[in-house]
């Protein structure tokens, strides 16, 4: 009979280097669906999943891909912490399903050679045999379970082949509980490792030498000679295990085992030795299909070309395909605003509801599309695996800034989102590089900036066509944008490179995998999620933030002390207007009571809590040409970019009583905005300096706290998310400043 | 060693065997653990700084300079090629 599953939840953890396919095998054996990368570094969070087998569950852990388990950057210390289960977040892995690229075997074993010397229950998911196949790479899988003494599973991952058995082998192998750890470093290393044990468990009570955890630490720190361990697990009164430390890699060394060429140097030979005779290769390289197109898309001149050639189909197709969806979008928020403004009596309610939500949240949610059709082609270029080519081009120019080509991932993926983009910095392993990247990150046009330019564009910028109505000066002006936030990027990384973050360029080594088709679940799956976490921020930030504005800028709302002075006025307008004789005297009677009625509007806004506010602040707006209004709500929108189209639709709709004169092609928004006008002047507010002065603000501004809580936790300390508020605020300020001083001195007045 | 030639030199389908890896400790290490260590076999896929090898199976870029360098030991004379069609 076999023995019961264990009541309690076991962890389980997935391990394998970058395109090994764990992703895809991670989706395969827990049924959920999941981003699939297709570049090294993709997994870049701690994914987990419910792994069933018969009646047993496991718990399965997704590890960020590695290429060692040596850790020196944060991601790697991820992952043997939770393999050591010293993350407190997660139970000690029962057990371990590494997993090896059947093409890439000779690579692929020497972190599996670095799993086995944890003791755990471990099964080999031999992925990737079909392929293996196609380059006439045969493995002998049974010599291999022979070899390396753990049950081998061969499995097709895309296809869910193998993942029946790949389940039931490690119920297995939990049940047989711990194997004696294996090591193939040489016994003189394992001596330096046994004094370092002793020594470390003299120092901390709770732990006693012979614990697998104590000794992996033990020869990891011995191993690791760049000092990330040391700086990380030993505190300063360590002094003992560091002079050990020490000591012991001299006599190593002495002895003709250098650390750390000595644990390269004997994994691989023992990989070597474990793979003689399993894997048959063919005498000469068999030229693939990937290979072919390898040919053109990475040449320097076609390579480069096709690159350009995507780059502006790409974003050329996010405006077009965008458009249709994007009016209907609006003409349905307009809609059901406009039925609610009907059937509502006037109040604070039907202000709320109208202005404040579908005013706030409807013109953010108009930008959905545009948002939709970035992700989807950011996603499909992952996971093709075109993502690797474009950084292998791009490496020529961004090593001329100090950086990698690894740099370049992180900063397309901030053209969708900086978030993502600052979290897919974790590929680069050096720190100055990886800050870089971050702090330049959030200059590139993410697609929170696109409500902002697609709404003053539309607005003020003509539409004027040149070359047969190729290029239009809308388009140029958006070009114009992305390439501002890419020049202030370029400069920015030269700036820090040679200032705080001084260092040479760093070494570029990256794994180009073969192309595939884009998987039509991992793309979907992707966009969806984006969209979605959209919507939930429309939701709820943007929503909130829009209530908070529209009642900053309602109340107090006192009907006595503002319309009183106003009441005779009116009145009195109101009677000419019932016995006006004829049209042309009641056209100007009710013209004039318009007036009046916006005098009154504006005199709301001003006496509302926003409106004194804004007003006192004023003056620091007044040199980008923006007034008390344009000012707050730029300052509302801190907490999301896309918030001041919500703002400024609170600001400028409040009081239907506008004129509104709606063009043809241009929305009831636009017409609003260009309706305003500087208080107390008839001077239209927005002139065409202020709208580029907001628009190059919002293309420089760090005006999103999700991304500087994102650069909080992943440089893990105020710092740099201040430092990023700090530079990226001023440059934006100068920025406006220049944009509108400049346009005014131009005569665009 | 003669006949030692920085990877750069490879021309394009040209084999060679990994000798030696210059460089700073740390990086050298980086390439080591990624598979690229004395005695391993590469087949130069395009010239050019980053260049493109294949390595066990498959491809990597790399970027080689003064700073990092792989010194190999060009395999023949004659540049071996799969036939092509």
């Amino acid at each position: 009979m076999p023995p019961r599953c264990e009541p309690t939840l076991l962890t389980v953890a997935l391990v394998g280097n970058p395109n090994a396919g764990k992703s895809t095998l991670f989706s395969a054996l827990v049924g959920v669906r999941q981003r699939v990368g297709n570049y090294p570094g993709v997994t870049v969070e701690k994914k987990t999943g419910r792994l069933v087998h018969a009646e047993c569950q496991y718990e399965l852990v997704d590890l960020p891909g590695l290429y060692s388990l040596a850790p020196r950057s944060r991601d790697e210390m991820v992952a043997v912490d939770l393999l050591l289960g010293r993350d407190p977040a997660v139970p000690a892995p029962a057990a371990v399903i590494a997993i090896v690229d059947a093409g890439n075997l000779q690579r692929h074993l020497y972190l599996v050679s670095q799993v086995l010397e944890l003791g755990l229950p471990t099964v080999l998911a031999l992925n990737m045999v079909d392929i293996a196949a196609a380059h006439g790479i045969a493995v002998d899988a049974e010599k291999l379970r022979r070899r390396l003494g753990i049950p081998v599973v061969v499995t097709q991952a895309n296809r869910g082949v193998g993942v029946a058995e790949l389940k039931a082998a490690l119920d297995d192998a939990v049940r047989r509980g711990p194997r004696p750890p294996a090591s193939p470093l040489p016994e003189p290393v394992e001596d330096e490792v046994t004094r370092i044990e002793s020594l470390m468990a003299a120092e901390a009570a709770d732990s006693r030498p012979g614990q697998p955890a104590v000794r992996y630490l033990a020869r990891r720190l011995l191993l690791d000679s760049s000092g990330y361990l040391e700086r990380v697990l030993l505190a300063s009164s360590d002094g003992p295990v560091r002079s050990a430390l020490g000591e012991a890699r001299r006599r190593l060394a002495e002895g003709g085992h250098t650390v750390p060429a000595v644990e390269t140097a004997s994994r691989h030979h023992w990989v070597r030795r474990t793979l003689d005779g399993v894997v048959t290769r063919p005498s000469q390289y068999r030229v693939t299909l990937s290979d072919r197109i390898d040919h053109v898309l990475t040449s320097r001149i076609w390579g480069t070309l096709f690159f350009a050639t995507l780059m502006v189909v790409v974003f050329q197709s996010v405006f077009v395909w965008a458009e249709p969806a994007i009016d209907g979008i609006e003409a349905v928020v307009d809609a059901a605003g406009g039925w609610l403004r009907t059937r509502m009596a006037e109040g604070a309610l039907r202000s709320l509801l109208v202005e404040g939500v579908f005013g706030g949240v409807g013109g953010v949610l108009a930008f959905l599309p545009q948002i939709v059709i970035l992700f989807f082609f950011i996603a499909v270029l992952e996971d093709c695996g075109y993502m690797a080519r474009a950084a292998f081009l791009m490496d020529r120019f961004m090593s001329r800034l100090g950086l990698s080509g690894k740099s370049f991932i992180p900063m397309l993926s901030s053209f969708a989102c900086a978030i993502p983009g600052v979290m897919a910095a974790r590929v680069i392993e050096n720190e100055r590089d990886r800050l870089t990247t971050i702090l330049v990150a959030p200059l590139m046009t993410c697609s929170a900036r696109l409500p902002v330019y697609a709404l003053l564009i539309a607005a003020f910028i003509p539409a004027r066509a040149f070359w047969g109505g190729l290029v239009n000066l809308q388009g140029l002006t958006l070009a114009a944008l992305y390439a501002l936030g890419i020049a202030a990027a370029v400069l920015t990384a030269l700036a820090l490179k040679r200032t705080i973050l001084r260092g040479e360029t760093p070494p570029f080594v990256m794994e180009l995998p073969s192309y595939k088709w884009p998987s039509p679940r991992t793309v979907c799956h992707r966009v969806l999620a984006r969209a979605w976490s959209f919507v939930r921020c429309a939701g709820t930030l943007i929503l909130t933030v829009s209530i908070l504005v529209w009642a900053a800028l309602y109340y107090p709302h006192d009907e006595e002390a503002i319309e009183g002075p106003y009441r005779a006025r009116v009145e009195q307008l109101e009677s000419r207007l019932h016995s006006a004789a004829g049209d042309a005297d009641r056209g100007a009677a009710a013209a004039e009571l318009r007036a009046v009625e916006r005098e009154i509007h504006g005199e709301y806004q001003r006496q509302s809590l926003l409106g004194r506010a804004g007003r006192l602040i004023e003056p620091v707006f007044r040199p980008l040409g923006w007034d008390w209004r344009i000012g707050s709500a730029v300052l509302a929108s801190f907490p999301a970019r896309e918030v001041v189209v919500a703002t400024l639709g609170v600001m400028f709709n409040l009081g239907d009583e506008v004129d509104v004169e709606s063009g043809e092609d241009s929305s009831e928004f636009a017409a609003r905005l260009h309706a305003a006008r500087w208080e107390g002047t008839g001077r239209p507010l927005f002139t065409l300096p202020v709208a580029l002065s907001v628009m190059v603000f919002y293309a420089l501004c760090a005006q999103c706290a999700a991304t500087l809580a994102v650069i909080r936790r992943e440089t893990n300390s105020w710092r740099w998310p201040l430092f990023s508020f700090i530079y990226m605020t001023m440059l934006a300020y100068s920025g406006a400043f220049l944009t509108y001083q400049v346009g005014t001195w131009l005569g665009g007045r | 060693m003669d006949g030692l030639i920085p990877i750069r030199q490879l021309i394009s389908g040209q084999s060679a065997c990994v000798r030696r890896i210059v460089g700073r400790p740390d990086h050298v290490h980086r390439l080591h653990e990624f598979g690229l260590l004395d005695g391993t076999e590469i087949q130069m896929f395009r010239r050019g700084n980053p260049c493109i090898i294949r390595l066990a199976g498959g491809k990597v870029c790399l970027r080689a300079d003064e700073l990092l360098d792989v010194l190999v030991a060009p395999a023949g004379g004659q540049p071996r090629v799969a036939a092509q069609t």
